[in-house]
C-alpha cells in the first residue's frame, strides 16, 4: 500500500486536528494551570505542523499524473497477498478466540495452516506445528509458568 | 568501583544460571542474527518474555549476550551469500562477500570476529569509564535538563535518519501519541482509553516493540514467499590466521571505528547500522588504498566490524545514566530495567553499584566468548543457513504472539502487537522510518512528567526553561540542532522545486 505524501500528510492532518480537539476537552489539574491537556496539545500541533510540511513537500515534489494511492508490487501476487492476509487473519483468530479454544489447539491450526500455505508438505507441515507447539508450550506454561489459555483442553491440562 | 563492589558483582555473575543464560543467548544471538531477515533487535525483542521470569542479573546477560552475538553473526550470511544477516552488517556485505568469491572468506569472518569482539571491548571501556562520570553530573539534574535532554536525544534520533527529516518527526510524534494513551500522565486522567480497562495502563512498550521489529518483519517475508535463499558459499581459508597481523597493520582503522562507533551509539537513535555505514566511509576516505575497496578489501570490514559492536556497547551509555536508549536494543533495555526495579538514572550508579558493575563485567564476558562462539557460528554456518524460511518464520509468529501474551497475560497485548505490526510494515512501505516511533513511546511519559513539571515550576514562561546554566547550554544545543533540520530541510525543498 503506497500513499502519495500529499494523502498520507492529509490524514494526519486529520489525526493531528482529532487530536487537539480531544486535548482541549480534557479536565484540567485542580490549583495548576498545566494538567493533562498540556503535553497532548503540544503533541497534536507538532503532528500537525509536521503533516503540513508533508502535504507541502508532496505538493512541491509531485509528479504529473501520478495516483494519490498505489498498491505495492507484491499485492499483484495473489500467493503473497495471500499469505499476507492469513496471517494478519490467524493472528486475528488468536486474539478473539484464545480464551476460549486454547493455544495448543490454535498453535496447532495457525502453524499448520502457514506451513502448508508456504509449501511446506501436509505430513511435515504437521510434524513440525506438533513438535514447534509442544516446544512454545513446554517452555512458557510449564518452565516460564505463563498461563496459556487452556480453552478446550482445560479438563485434561 | 571499589573492590568490595566488584567482588559483589563477580560473585552475582559467578552463579551457574548465569553462565547458563550466557551460554543460551550466545547461541540464539547467533543463530537469529546470521538469518537473513532477522536482526539483533528482533532477537532482542523475542527475548523479553523469556527474560520475565529471570532475576535482574541473568536477564541482562541475555540480553547483552544475544544482542552482540547478533550483531557479529550478522556478518556471516553477508560473506557467503551477499546478504547481510542484520542492517548492521549492510554497509560491507558486497566487500566480504568479494572476499569469499575470492577464497578469503575464512579471512573475512574472521576479522568479523575478531574485531567486532576489540570494538565491542573499547565501547565497554568507554561505557566503564565515561557512565558513572557522567552520572556524577546527571545527579544535579533538574526537570529544566532532563527536559532539554530527552528533547535533544529525541532530535538525533530524527537527525541521523536522514532519509525524510520531515517523515522522521511524524514518526517521532506518532510515537509521542500512543505514548499519551493511558492514565500515566501528571493528573492521572485516563486519556485516549476509549473506556476500555485494558488500555488505562497505556501501550505496552515490548508489545509495541515486538509488533514493529518482529510481526513487520514476518509479514515482509511471508509477502515475498517464493524468493529462496541462494545456496551459501564455503568458508574457505583459515578464520584466524593472519588476524594478528590485521591488527598490527589497521590499529588506527580498528582504533577509529570503534570509537566512532561508541559515539554513534551513545547517541540516540543511532545504532550499530548507521555506525557501519558511517565507519566503512571514513576507512574508505582515509585509507592508503582506497582503489581496492569494494573488490574484496579487509580494512573497511576491519573498522566497520568493530564499529558496529561498539556501539551496541555505547549506546547502554544514556540508558543507563538518563534512561535514555541510545538506539533500539536499549529501548527495550530500558522496558526490561524497569520491569526488575532497576531504575535506570544516575541514583542507579549511587543505589545498586553492584548490579551496574555486574552488568560491566557481563559486558566483558559476552565479548570474550564472542571469539569461541562465532568460531563455531563460522564453522557451522552452512548448516545455520539451511534452515528453510516458510518454516522459520510461522514459528518466529507463534512465538511472539506467546511473548506478547507473556507481558501482560492477556489476548489484548496479542491485540496491540498486531496493531504496531501492521503500523510499522505500512510506515516502511512509505518510507517512514519506525525507530523514531518507538523513542517516542519509550521517551513520552518521561518528556511528558519534565515538561508539565518546568512548566509548573516556570510558570508557564519558556524562558525559566533556560535560567540553569546545564539547561540553558542544551537547551541552545537543542535549538541549532532544531535550526539546523529546518534550514537542510528548506534548502532540500527548494533544490527539489528548481
Amino acid at each position: 500500500m503506497r500513499l502519495d505524501d500529499r494523502l498520507t500528510g492529509a490524514l494526519l492532518l486529520a489525526l493531528a486536528i482529532a487530536l487537539l480537539v480531544y486535548a482541549m476537552g480534557l479536565p484540567p489539574m485542580p490549583g495548576q494551570r498545566y494538567g493533562a491537556a498540556a503535553f497532548p496539545t503540544v503533541v497534536a500541533l507538532g503532528l500537525g505542523l509536521f503533516s503540513v510540511l508533508l502535504i507541502w513537500q508532496g505538493w512541491r515534489t509531485r509528479r504529473p499524473g501520478a495516483p494519490l494511492f498505489a498498491w505495492a508490487g507484491w499485492v499483484k501476487d495473489s500467493r503473497n497477498l495471500g499469505n499476507f492476509l492469513l496471517s494478519l487473519a490467524l493472528v486475528g483468530v488468536y486474539v478473539a478466540a484464545s480464551d476460549k479454544i486454547g493455544f495448543i489447539p490454535l498453535s496447532l491450526a495457525i502453524l499448520f495452516a502457514l506451513f502448508v500455505r508456504q509449501g511446506v508438505t501436509w505430513g511435515r507441515a504437521a510434524a513440525i506445528a506438533a513438535l514447534a507447539t509442544a516446544a512454545i508450550q513446554y517452555a512458557f506454561a510449564s518452565l516460564l509458568r505463563v498461563p496459556l489459555p487452556r480453552g478446550l483442553l482445560d479438563s485434561i491440562l | 568501583m571499589t573492590v568490595d563492589t566488584l567482588l559483589a558483582a563477580l560473585g552475582l555473575i559467578a552463579d551457574p544460571q548465569v553462565l547458563i543464560v550466557i551460554l543460551f543467548a550466545s547461541a540464539f544471538g547467533l543463530f537469529v542474527g546470521a538469518m537473513p531477515g532477522l536482526t539483533a533487535t528482533m532477537a532482542t525483542a523475542l527475548l523479553v518474555p523469556i527474560t520475565f521470569f529471570m532475576p535482574p542479573i541473568p536477564a541482562l546477560a541475555a540480553i547483552v549476550t544475544a544482542s552482540a552475538m547478533a550483531i557479529f553473526a550478522g556478518d556471516i550470511p553477508g560473506a557467503l551469500l551477499r546478504i547481510p544477516g542484520t542492517p548492521a552488517s549492510a554497509a560491507y556485505a558486497d566487500e566480504a562477500y568479494a572476499m569469499t568469491l575470492k577464497g578469503q572468506a575464512g579471512t573475512a569472518l574472521g576479522a568479523g570476529v575478531v574485531f567486532s569482539a576489540f570494538g565491542g571491548i573499547f565501547g565497554t571501556v568507554v561505557l566503564v569509564t565515561a557512565a558513572p562520570a557522567l552520572a556524577e553530573v546527571a545527579l544535579a539534574f533538574s526537570s529544566f535538563e532532563y527536559f532539554w535532554l530527552v528533547c535533544l536525544g529525541l532530535s538525533c534520533a530524527v537527525l541521523i535518519a536522514q532519509d525524510s527529516a520531515i517523515k522522521g518527526m511524524l514518526a517521532l510524534f506518532l510515537g509521542l501519541a500512543a505514548a499519551l494513551i493511558g492514565l500515566e500522565n501528571p493528573a492521572a486522567v485516563p486519556r485516549l482509553t476509549f473506556g476500555t480497562t485494558e488500555l488505562m495502563g497505556g501501550i505496552d512498550m515490548i508489545q509495541a516493540m515486538i509488533g514493529m521489529f518482529a510481526i513487520a518483519e514476518v509479514l515482509r517475508a511471508v509477502a515475498a514467499t517464493g524468493t529462496r535463499l541462494p545456496p551459501p558459499r564455503a568458508v574457505t581459508g583459515a578464520i584466524f590466521a593472519g588476524q594478528w597481523e590485521l591488527m598490527k597493520k589497521y590499529p588506527v582503522q580498528a582504533l577509529r571505528g570503534s570509537s566512532i562507533g561508541t559515539l554513534i551509539g551513545a547517541l540516540p537513535g543511532a545504532g550499530a547500522d548507521i555506525a557501519a555505514w558511517i565507519t566503512y566511509a571514513t576507512s574508505k576516505r582515509f585509507s592508503k588504498e582506497p582503489e581496492k575497496f569494494g573488490q574484496g578489501h579487509v580494512e573497511g570490514i576491519v573498522e566497520a566490524g568493530a564499529a558496529n559492536n561498539a556501539a551496541v556497547s555505547g549506546a547502554w551509555i544514556p540508558a543507563l545514566v538518563f534512561g535514555i536508549p541510545g538506539d533500539s536494543i536499549t529501548a527495550i533495555v530500558i522496558g526490561v530495567l524497569y520491569l526488575k526495579n532497576v531504575i535506570p538514572g544516575p541514583t542507579l550508579f549511587l543505589n545498586q553499584p553492584q548490579t551496574v558493575t555486574a552488568l560491566f563485567v557481563i559486558f566483558f564476558l559476552a565479548n570474550l566468548v564472542m571469539i569461541p562462539f562465532g568460531w563455531l557460528a563460522v564453522k557451522s554456518a552452512r548448516r545455520i543457513l539451511a534452515v528453510p524460511r516458510e518454516v522459520l518464520m510461522p514459528i518466529v509468529l507463534m512465538f511472539c504472539i506467546v511473548g506478547a501474551f507473556a507481558v501482560t497475560n492477556s489476548p489484548f497485548g496479542v491485540g496491540v502487537m498486531l496493531a504496531f505490526g501492521l503500523l510499522g510494515f505500512v510506515m516502511e512501505e512509505n518510507g517512514f522510518p519506525v525507530a523514531p516511533v518507538i523513542l517516542g513511546l519509550v521517551l513520552g511519559p518521561m518528556l511528558e512528567q519534565h515538561f508539565v513539571t518546568s512548566m509548573i515550576k516556570a510558570d508557564g514562561m519558556l524562558l525559566g526553561f533556560f535560567k540553569r546554566p546545564i539547561a540553558a547550554a542544551l537547551g541552545v544545543v537543542t535549538l541549532l540542532v532544531w535550526g539546523s533540520m529546518i534550514w537542510r530541510g528548506l534548502r532540500a525543498l527548494v533544490r527539489k522545486a528548481a
